[in-house]
């Protein structure tokens, strides 16, 4: 595709442990456009968090390893670029939040020391200028009287502002894309809703990119343009978000949705849990990862590990089930 | 401003408080010894020994001594006389003895911080490598070896063996560099030690990979983001590394014929010079006091989030 | 009626809060046993100090030189040999052949005789005599009495068994031997019982305070705990070491001595209590902050709820939670008393000879340091021995906090 800016091919993780090698990622490709919202959904230990780390070269080595692939980004490759090289990346042209607004920000420095470093970095502004454009992303984020604010340390300021400051440090070098990790998960409801919207307008306003990486199906719906869902370190259905949430292609996607709260359900409605637990990265079992957890499984999906294949116009599932008439899919998928 | 001058005045009048205890405490033990100090010695004159008594207060009743004493201390700094010095008082003791032994310490302290801090960042920066083990191992050794046992065979090697320190007296650096180092080297592992924890700590802290992913180069993100944190154990410390400087000085300043205050304190415990002894212990606490302040506040200006009470 | 029922009703409940603690702890133990052995060094360390644990024990029953027996004349200073040494060949001993096995059945045979003599005896004063006559001839002249100092009844045991065994076999001064012509080998095993013994009894002694005191005020909080940390904290300003030197200087005393001996305390228990007495500070404060956020959780609550009176719980339910960093604590504050008990000895203040601790042999062999003559033995054996000592503590210690650190378990 030609507007994509980042895209990622084959991209394999794995870690050292003491109960053997995880392997974090497996195989896993995507396409970021220009000035999208792209949602990376799944739960806690499908990799979504190590494929990104993994883009911007924060996989701690050892334990972590990578095992494979290219992440394409303006004509280099981010996996084999040396620490210089990745430095003028991060931070500029890639930008990252993170889950927890408490610890995420250094507690022994000023708000104003801490953003100021990366634009005088990478944009080569004197103190002066630094702090003007400081106090300037603050405002745009929506902090009130920003340049008094500057010279307060992350604990002064609640949670909903410190990921604000988040965003505000992460967007000051106006990056191309913006890596959101969990931004909303640690906070307020309420709060997070802001920030979403904060997110939306933003990009709006900049046409940057985002990476959107959520367990929450709820939060894809409201700003999210194209949608993956993982699980055990694979990408198991990609598609743009409203066919994803109309007719979703995979058993897990749908196991997802119907554990999500709704409004038009009726009162007494159960919530549908997924039954079982994600499996052991370690020993992952032969066969389709998610097949004993999967209503759908079928005896083959014992044998066979499913690749993503095409399912509809730009929808792509891994499963060799076909979810709306539970069989199996008359194309033969590639083992 | 106002948070730092209460928390002064409060800390000023826990030092005193404790330098209370501390003298009565002494005070008690000195008196329980059965006769004067005199008493002990070769057969002195009654005369002489009623003279001696007069001249140290001791003819007085105890609760007459134990306020006579105190209210010298307090209204006039004066710490009595020496029992066994002949004309000293105890303030001219300390007054000689200070300088030296601070001086020794100041050396040793300041050795101790950087030569601790540089390789607990080093090591752990490059954990696992040879060089870290290399420096993990003289650490321990470092703690394992009583400072009097570093100091005798760091004069066989320095003094005798290759000669490029004088073998005692003072007033040189060349003189005090030895004593110092040998003072300073289990503390230097010791911080060496808790700077490596610290920075290995720290290193997984959120914060930190915020850094990384703001493109900051490695050597900034460690010494701009990593070390500050790291250093806070190693403030905390500084305290009790005081004390522990104090007490090695006793050690070293006899090892080198140092004329500092710890010489002077086991020989005034060996002799029993209680006065002398007393009013050295009640520096050592003001000493210890101030420094444990000292402390408490670069502690709060390290980490904004401590507060001073 | 009533009360009854509500005694069972007590008892099952404690007996519920008992097995899910059991089932928690044990889990959390067998946690840390899973990481502890993966340290090699912790497991190297801890196999070091049983070994060291055994041999100090057992150092009687080795044949080992003896640690006091001097020879000025000709065994001054003698560098590590592996020179033959037969037990009690010194010509001063005077004992019979130069053989230790011949002098001890000699003197037997002796004593042997006055036994017989005295049972032959029929004036109950005569009999009296000559019992103390024995007494005193076993005290004086015992060869073990001549060879070792104060051997305890266990040790005396141990002693006799080793001549049953080896004879008058004793290994050759492998370590050399320092100014006084005695055997460094056997000076350093004999030294390691008590430079252990203060290290673990004085520890011990600051556990027990430590422990109490900061379960006590953790677990009361508010006014209590704010005053007894207070005090902790004038304590903590107040320069120990110091103290404890003018303590052990009044110890010194001679008036004082005797009227403690009088009493029947002896110096050394003095020394493990007052070093005890500095080292409680920090393990009351790890201990209260641990009780302060055990006390939130469910058990202690619900320990309250069924009637548990306050030492009940402290002790039975709060102190087992607080063991693990107890013992992190533990393994690192023995090296520091072992530390301070050589310091002390350098300064002439601590174990005093003939008893021998390592302490004391490093501080003879500092003295002996000289540029004259090398006599690096005397000072580098007894060093290594302490020094591995606390080598293998601090790993240990280490490798336990590690093992325990809950903080750890999460990371991973």
């Amino acid at each position: 595709m030609s507007d994509s800016i980042l895209s990622v091919d084959d991209l394999r993780v794995s870690f050292k442990t003491d109960d053997g090698i995880v392997r974090a990622v497996r195989g896993v490709s995507f396409d970021v456009r220009r000035g999208e919202t792209i949602g990376l959904v799944g739960e806690s230990g499908s990799g979504k968090s190590v494929t990104n780390l993994a883009v911007m070269g924060l996989i701690p080595k050892p334990p972590g390893t990578i095992d494979g692939g290219s992440a394409m980004y303006d004509g280099r490759d981010l996996l084999s670029m040396g620490d210089r090289e990745l430095q003028s990346v991060r931070g500029k042209k890639i930008a990252m939040i993170f889950q927890d607004p408490m610890t995420a920000l250094n507690p022994l420095m000023t708000v104003e020391q801490q953003m100021t470093e990366v634009t005088r970095m990478h944009m080569g502004l004197n103190k002066k200028e630094a702090r003007l454009r400081a106090a300037e992303m603050l405002e745009m984020v929506g902090i009130s009287s920003p340049a008094k604010r500057l010279r307060d340390y992350p604990h002064q300021f609640s949670g909903g502002m410190r990921q604000r400051v988040m965003i505000a440090m992460a967007l000051s070098c106006e990056p191309d894309i913006l890596i959101a990790d969990e931004p909303t998960t640690a906070l307020d409801v309420t709060i997070q809703a802001q920030i979403l919207d904060l997110l939306a307008d933003l990009q709006k306003r900049r046409g940057t990119s985002i990476i959107l990486i959520t367990h929450d199906l709820g939060v894809v719906a409201g700003v999210c343009h194209r949608v993956m869902v993982m699980y055990a370190g694979r990408v198991v259905e990609k598609s743009d978000v409203h066919p994803l949430f109309e007719s979703p292609q995979h058993p897990y996607t749908i196991g997802l949705l119907e554990s999500l709260p709704r409004i038009d359900q009726s009162k007494g409605g159960e919530l549908q849990a997924i039954p079982g637990q994600p499996p052991d990265l370690a020993h992952i079992p032969d066969g389709c990862s998610f097949r004993p957890r999967c209503p759908f499984s079928i005896d083959k999906c014992v044998q066979q590990d499913p690749l993503l294949t095409e399912v509809g116009p730009d929808r792509l599932a891994a499963c060799l089930v076909d979810v709306e008439t539970a069989e199996r899919k008359a194309v033969e998928v590639e083992s | 401003m106002r948070d730092l001058l209460s928390y002064l005045t409060q800390r000023f009048f826990w030092m005193l408080l404790t330098l209370w205890v501390v003298y009565t405490f002494s005070f008690i033990l000195m008196r329980s010894v059965p006769g004067n100090p005199f008493s002990s010695e070769r057969n002195v004159p009654p005369a002489i020994e009623r003279q001696l008594e007069a001249r140290y207060n001791l003819d007085a009743p105890p609760l007459t001594q134990y306020i006579d004493y105190l209210v010298g201390i307090v209204t006039r700094f004066d710490l009595g006389w020496c029992i066994r010095l002949e004309d000293y008082s105890v303030n001219q003791v300390l007054a000689e003895g200070l300088p030296v032994s601070a001086s020794l310490a100041i050396f040793a302290m300041v050795f101790a911080i950087i030569l601790g801090v540089s390789t607990g960042v080093v090591s752990a920066v490059y954990r696992g490598t040879y060089a870290d083990i290399g420096m993990r191992t003289a650490a321990v050794l470092g703690i394992a070896i009583p400072n009097f046992v570093l100091a005798g065979l760091a004069i066989l090697l320095f003094v005798f063996g290759i000669k490029i320190f004088p073998a005692g007296g003072w007033g040189t650096l060349r003189q005090v560099a030895l004593p110092a180092l040998c003072l300073g080297a289990p503390i230097a592992a010791y911080i060496a030690r808790l700077t490596r924890t610290g920075m290995l700590e720290v290193l997984t802290k959120d914060h930190v990979r915020t850094a990384f992913a703001k493109g900051l180069p490695k050597r900034t993100v460690i010494m701009k983001h990593v070390l500050p944190g790291a250093m806070l154990p190693v403030v905390s410390y500084l305290g009790p590394a005081t004390a522990r400087v104090l007490t090695g000085s006793l050690v070293l300043e006899q090892i080198f014929a140092l004329p500092g205050l710890g010489s002077h304190f086991i020989h005034a415990a060996l002799q029993r010079d209680y006065t002398l002894a007393t009013g050295m212990v009640l520096t050592y606490t003001v000493i210890l006091f101030v420094m444990n302040t000292l402390v408490d506040i670069s502690y709060s200006i390290i980490d904004p989030r401590v507060k001073l009470q | 009626m009533n009360t009854g029922k509500d005694d069972r009703d007590v008892k099952l409940l404690e007996q519920i809060l008992d097995e899910s603690k059991q089932v928690q702890g044990v889990s959390l133990w067998q946690d840390a046993w899973k990481r502890l052995r993966r340290n090699k060094a912790a497991m190297a360390s801890m196999a070091t100090l049983c070994i060291l644990g055994i041999l100090a024990f057992l150092t009687p029953l080795l044949p080992l030189q003896s640690p006091i027996d001097k020879d000025l004349n000709n065994r001054r200073f003698l560098p590590p040999s592996l020179e033959t040494v037969v037990m009690g060949q010194r010509d001063g001993l005077k004992f019979k052949d130069g053989r230790l096995t011949a002098q001890l059945a000699k003197f037997e045979d002796e004593i042997g005789e006055l036994r017989t003599k005295q049972r032959s005896e029929s004036d109950p004063d005569k009999r009296d005599a000559i019992d103390e006559q024995i007494e005193n001839r076993i005290e004086v002249e015992h060869p073990f009495n001549q060879l070792w100092n104060e051997l305890d009844s266990v040790s005396w045991g141990l002693c006799e068994l080793r001549v049953s065994i080896f004879g008058d076999y004793a290994i050759p001064s492998i370590f050399g031997t320092d100014q006084l012509g005695r055997d460094l080998l056997a000076r350093v095993f004999w030294g390691a019982r008590v430079s252990l013994i203060v290290g673990i009894v004085a520890t011990l002694v600051s556990l027990i305070i430590g422990v109490s005191y900061g379960a006590t005020a953790g677990y009361f909080g508010g006014i209590v705990d704010t005053i007894m940390m207070r005090i902790v904290d004038v304590l903590y300003s107040i320069p120990f070491f110091f103290v404890v030197i003018l303590i052990m200087t009044f110890l010194g005393d001679d008036a004082i001595k005797k009227r403690m001996n009088e009493i029947g305390i002896d110096q050394i228990m003095v020394f493990y209590v007052v070093i005890g007495a500095i080292y409680w500070l920090t393990m009351s404060r790890v201990v209260r902050g641990q009780v302060l956020s055990l006390k939130e959780e469910q058990f202690v609550e619900s320990a309250r709820t069924v009637g548990a009176s306050s030492s009940r719980i402290i002790f039975r339910h709060l102190v087992p939670n607080v063991l693990g960093i107890v013992i992190v604590y533990l393994t690192l504050t023995i090296p520091s008393v072992m530390l301070f008990e050589a310091f002390l000895s350098f300064l002439g203040m601590g174990v005093s000879p003939p008893d021998v601790s390592w302490g004391l042999l490093l501080k003879d062999g500092v003295d002996a340091l000289s540029s004259v003559k090398l006599f690096w033995w005397v000072v580098v054996f007894p060093g290594a021995a302490l020094a591995a000592t606390l080598f293998a503590l601090n790993f240990l210690g280490d490798g336990l906090r590690d093992a325990l650190d809950p903080r750890m378990k999460n990371r991973d």
